[in-house]
């Protein structure tokens, strides 16, 4: 067993040995392709033509949850899968199929994320092709996606992210409600709203759909209910024996209404998971603030005497792994955005309530303590803290952080709260916060889209377009150009010129970007019309509209924004040589940054761009032209309005966020050389992030530079990452520091922090010698993944992060 | 004319200096020199000018550059005759690959604490501060009693890492300002003493003295080097001396030798004093502790 943090168990219910073991057959989990829901759903589908969407959607789930296979991890206390085996990703062709059936033979090899595939499944999915040709919700979008957007594309500045191709996900499911009422309880009001006589069709038919998707779940239920009798007959240890029969015991009518112990309570709140992400094939499915939803069922079986915390604490940590089951395969060219096979299923802890007080409680360290003998990459664990939070959540987490697998991130109250509440919120709704997916933020049960992630925005790129008029000097696409004349020719004579035509290029883009979203949250309207997702938040219910039509009680997004340190960094390399010590020419800068950087002159003007100071040093000057790149970017939000606009959410509208996985790798690829002396093709920065290896100044200057960010507007998600080395946090005393310099961020205004403990010689080997480092488990961007499965280009912007050392 | 100092560094997100998050400003400059040196840099006087071998591309700009041709291109990269060569200090601007570093940044006292107090919030949340190390911080004494007189004006916590060579009374106010005293014991036999340090320690060993005397606080930091002070008499004679300087000692911290600092002679040109010296004996580390705690002494190790 690993060593625990500060739980000291006092009885042996929590079986140490066995959790052992399931954490081993996760961490060689094989992962691989499912064809299961796919044949089921296309079958479905066939049988339901001319029916209403969101019901046809409903019917389908309903029959892959009658039809699909299901087992019972061995050991495990935990039951419901997402596919045919652990770990095997299912197919969602009413998505987008057309890449599944390009990449059938590429998926086992990929440098990166690779899926075993047998021939038999190939040639299962191959004949599915005919039926979704022409009905996707890729191809509707590709339909609809503008000319102009599709040369932008080319360009390297926009991204359509999985929203064009995927399901939206990006659901913190009301759990309170859900547990309360169980989804009986859901599909009876479902029922009885369907006896007014004055509904429209469409909310006709999201009850009728809803009602659908319930008794599915049910039903799903209680096939598990009579695998785990079979299997206990059949089982010859006694305790397993009788932990089936409990389990079957549960199934007969778990979810017909409220939770009724803590045990079926954390079992719904996995299923209820589960589910969502067999409706549909979207990501970040979060759980909110499970410690606060969680502790009443602990509360009330403790004060029962059916519980102890060792028991729930083996609970816990089984739900921990068995999150890990599940599985997403998306197309080569996205994944190359979100490596290591993440679901970012946030589950957070800690903060404060709505009523202001702190939060934390058993339940908040026994998760801290599950991921600590789980060490698996999901749920992606997060944690919140306030001046009100005890030193003790700090000091687990800390010493969590310090064992380097990256989790849990930590959230400021005093940071974040005041960034919900750019949007307008009550005081006590922005209080209850949660991280949903990666870093981005989002109030529980009152969301109903993503706050992140929609249309990518390579900001790197559009700074290479400025310095040369608006042409890209790869593709030759010009789509504006800045001083109105063709060609590449821009000549700025100052720098107040070269940043008006930054403001001009980035509302161009962005307002493309926003033209993308809408074409595919048009397009989300209908194919990912989902009753089981929508009726788990507030207000879908009730108007009986689903999620993607205006379901929700609130509704804000916002897109990726790649890259502000590099174009800040750039910005102030260029204003300096240039404009204020003139010890170049725009011309001769242009000339050096097309060759790379190559050859003596290029070198020694490389050398003249690194010179100058980057963000991330604590430098007055840069840090305030990235947090002006980062005004002009908040200046354009207010024009922009989300599809939902008038139809019942409140806000409609974006705000920011620099939560963006790993497209910083594969965005740089798309830049050229750019005057703060990165090469082309390399890294962009990593969200709010300096530079890779750009910091010189240590740990303190990076956190004093992003203080200067307008950090407490990001309500879309602010994402930094750091690395230490793991010597910087051993003993007591170095650990006490390190705590020490986490809480120093509520007064710098630090929205979010992470953390990698891993020193470059580690992570070097375990590039070369992947097999001696199976379970090395890093921070990727906002989610943690095995450094193993990454593509190598990935792997090598980890190893350049600074690694702050003493 | 504005005080100013010579500064090699200042490393933020000190951890090893000192209690709480600190930065440590290295003062150039030391009258001591002990063969373990990790900071050459900040022990031979004057700016300096580093080549990271790893960094050159033998491109041959510097070679261009050198007067009297005391750059050679070699199969190992650049061969320096640095005592032929007038010009070293340009060459960090010549080398395209930054292979070239001029060491040492002349800085005044405000613009200085202005800098360290860029992490006002660091120390305060972490009951951290400042710490002066080196070379031998004391020996810009007046630069020095100028920025503590500031810091302290500012609230702020102030550590002194001294090797105690100097003259009581020029140094003592900059001391009786400080918080907290860090002091280095290397040997206690004037002979040891001379072999390791190249000096006397008679007047090391009064001043320990004086400022335990004066009631100021102190932690006591011994590097124990295989080969050069590792007579456990002589270490035993220390814990004695350190047990006779009484309250004053907060806290005592036994180090191991480290030859983590052999990179940066190499880079300054300058032959590492000590070769193939492994890590300080198990054994003598458990001996010491035990000694220690005899005499009734609480020693942090490691």
């Amino acid at each position: 067993m690993n060593t625990c943090l500060s739980f000291v168990p006092s009885n042996t219910e929590c079986d140490f040995e066995r959790i052992g073991k399931l954490q081993n057959r996760m961490n060689n989990r094989v992962p691989s392709i499912c064809p299961e829901r796919a044949e089921i759903v296309t079958r479905s589908f066939q049988e339901t033509e001319g029916e209403a969407i969101v019901v046809r959607r409903a019917k389908a789930l309903h029959k892959i949850l009658e039809e699909m296979t299901i087992y019972i991890e061995e050991d495990s206390l935990i039951f419901g899968n997402q596919a045919s085996v652990n770990f095997a990703a299912s197919i969602f062709p009413e998505y987008s199929f057309e890449w599944v059936i390009k990449e059938l033979d590429e998926f086992s090899s990929r440098s990166g994320d690779y899926f075993e595939i047998t021939e038999e499944t190939k040639a299962r999915l191959r004949p599915l092709e005919s039926y979704w040709k022409g009905k996707t919700h890729a191809e509707e979008v590709l339909h609809n996606l503008p000319e102009i957007n599709r040369q932008a594309e080319r360009q390297g500045v926009l991204h359509r992210g999985g929203i064009s191709m995927s399901g939206d996900g990006h659901v913190i499911p009301n759990h309170d409600f859900v547990l309360e009422v169980g989804f009986g309880g859901m599909a009876r009001i479902a029922e009885k709203k369907l006896q007014n006589p004055d509904l429209t069709q469409e909310q006709k038919d999201y009850y009728e759909a809803s009602i659908i998707a319930m008794n599915g779940a049910l039903k799903y239920i209680k096939r598990f209910g009579k695998l785990a009798m079979e299997k206990s007959q059949k089982e010859t240890d006694e305790k397993r024996k009788q932990e089936l029969r409990d389990m079957s015991k549960a199934c007969e009518n778990l979810m017909e209404g409220k939770a009724k112990s803590f045990y079926e309570a954390v079992e719904t709140v996995y299923l209820t998971h589960l589910l969502m992400m067999i409706e549909s094939n979207g990501h970040s499915f979060s759980f909110g603030r499970f410690d606060q939803y969680i502790y009443p069922y602990y509360q009330a079986d403790l004060e029962a005497g059916v519980l102890t915390k060792e028991k729930a604490l083996e609970i816990l940590t089984h739900f921990f792994i068995m999150t890990n089951s599940l599985n997403k395969v998306r197309p080569w060219g996205h994944t190359q955005y979100s490596g290591g096979y993440p679901l970012y299923s946030n589950l957070m802890v800690g903060g404060m309530k709505p009523d202001g007080t702190d939060g934390t409680n058993d339940i908040s360290y026994l998760c801290l303590e599950a991921m600590n003998q789980s060490k698996l990459p999901e749920p992606n664990l997060s944690v919140r803290y306030s001046k009100d939070t005890p030193d003790d959540l700090l000091k687990d987490s800390a010493m969590l952080i310090r064992q380097g697998f990256g989790m849990p991130s930590l959230f400021c109250d005093e940071v974040v709260i005041p960034a919900m509440m750019t949007l307008d919120l009550e005081l006590e709704t922005a209080r209850d916060y949660a991280s949903m997916g990666c870093v981005e933020t989002a109030i529980p049960g009152k969301w109903g889209h993503r706050a992140t992630g929609m249309t990518y925005i390579n900001f790197g790129k559009i700074f290479e377009l400025i310095l040369n008029n608006g042409m890209d000097p790869k593709t030759g696409i010009q789509l504006l150009s800045i001083t109105g004349k063709e060609g590449r020719d821009a000549a700025y004579e100052s720098y107040d010129k070269l940043w008006e035509a930054w403001e001009k290029a980035l509302r161009f883009y962005s307002d493309l970007a926003v033209d993308c979203d809408l074409v595919c949250d048009r397009a989300l309207k209908h194919h990912d019309a989902d009753a089981f997702a929508s009726s788990t938040i507030d207000c879908s219910l009730e108007r009986g509209k689903t999620l993607k039509n205006g379901g929700s009680e609130y509704d804000f997004i916002s897109q990726s924004n790649i890259g502000p340190s590099v174009v800040g960094d750039s910005l102030y390399a260029v204003k300096k040589l240039v404009f204020d010590e003139q010890v170049l020419t725009l011309k001769k800068l242009q000339e050096v940054l097309d060759a790379n950087f190559e050859g003596a002159e290029g070198a020694q003007v490389r050398k003249l761009c690194r010179a100058v100071p980057k963000f991330g040093n604590d430098n007055n000057e840069v840090d305030e032209i990235v947090a002006n790149v980062y005004e002009s970017y908040l200046a354009l939000l207010p024009n922009y309005r989300t599809d939902r606009h008038g139809r019942g959410p409140k806000g409609c509208r974006y705000t920011m966020s620099t939560s963006n996985i790993t497209s910083y790798v594969p965005n740089g690829f798309d830049v050229g050389a750019t005057p703060d002396g990165r090469l082309a093709g390399k890294p962009l920065n990593e969200g709010a992030s300096p530079c890779l290896g750009a910091d010189r100044e240590g740990p303190t200057a990076v956190i004093n530079s992003i203080s200067k960010l307008p950090n407490d507007r990001m309500a879309g998600g602010q994402l930094l990452n750091m690395r230490f080395s793991p010597g910087a946090l051993a003993g007591e005393e170095n650990l006490e520091k390190f705590i020490n310099f986490i809480k120093v961020a509520r007064f710098k205004n630090v929205f979010h922090n992470q953390f990698n403990i891993a020193d470059g010689e580690t992570l070097r080997d375990a590039k070369a010698h992947p097999e001696d480092h199976v379970d090395l488990m890093v921070r990727v961007a906002g989610y943690c993944a095995l450094f193993s499965t990454l593509m190598p280009e990935a792997q090598d912007a980890i190893i350049e992060r600074t690694e702050h050392q003493w | 004319m504005e005080t100013r100092g010579l500064v090699s560094k200042i490393q933020r997100y000190s951890t090893k200096d000192g209690p709480g998050i600190r930065s440590t400003v290295f003062l150039v400059g030391c009258n001591l020199r002990c063969a373990w040196c990790a900071n050459p840099e900040a022990m031979f006087p004057d700016k300096k000018v580093m080549f990271h071998q790893n960094l050159c591309k033998r491109c041959g700009a510097c070679v261009e550059a050198a007067d009297n041709h005391a750059i050679q291109l070699t199969t190992k990269g650049c061969e320096i005759d640095r005592d032929a060569c007038t010009n070293l200090a340009t060459l960090a601007d010549v080398c395209p690959y930054n292979a070239y570093e001029n060491i040492g940044t002349v800085v005044g006292a405000e613009e200085l604490v202005e800098r360290l107090l860029r992490d006002r919030a660091f120390y305060d949340v972490s009951k951290g501060g400042v710490t002066f190390s080196g070379g031998e911080p004391c020996l810009q004494n007046e630069f020095l009693e100028k920025v503590v007189r500031i810091l302290k004006a500012e609230g702020i916590h102030v550590a002194i890492d001294t090797a105690g060579l100097w003259s009581f009374d020029q140094v003592w106010p900059i001391l009786e300002m400080s918080d907290l005293i860090l002091l280095d014991i290397k040997a206690m036999d004037a002979y040891i003493h001379q072999l390791c340090t190249g000096t006397d320690n008679r007047i090391i060993l009064e001043n320990a003295r004086n400022i335990a005397e004066k009631g100021k606080k102190i932690w006591v930091r011994m590097v124990i080097v295989p080969t050069m002070n590792d007579d456990l008499p002589d270490i035993k004679r220390r814990l004695d001396f350190i047990k006779e300087l009484g309250d004053s000692v907060e806290r005592i911290d036994l180090l191991k030798y480290h030859a983590l600092g052999i990179g940066k002679y190499e880079a300054l040109g300058v032959k590492y004093p000590l070769s193939g010296i492994g890590e300080c004996d198990e054994g003598l580390i458990q001996e010491i502790l035990a000694y220690a705690s005899r005499i009734g002494l609480s020693i942090r190790f490691g």
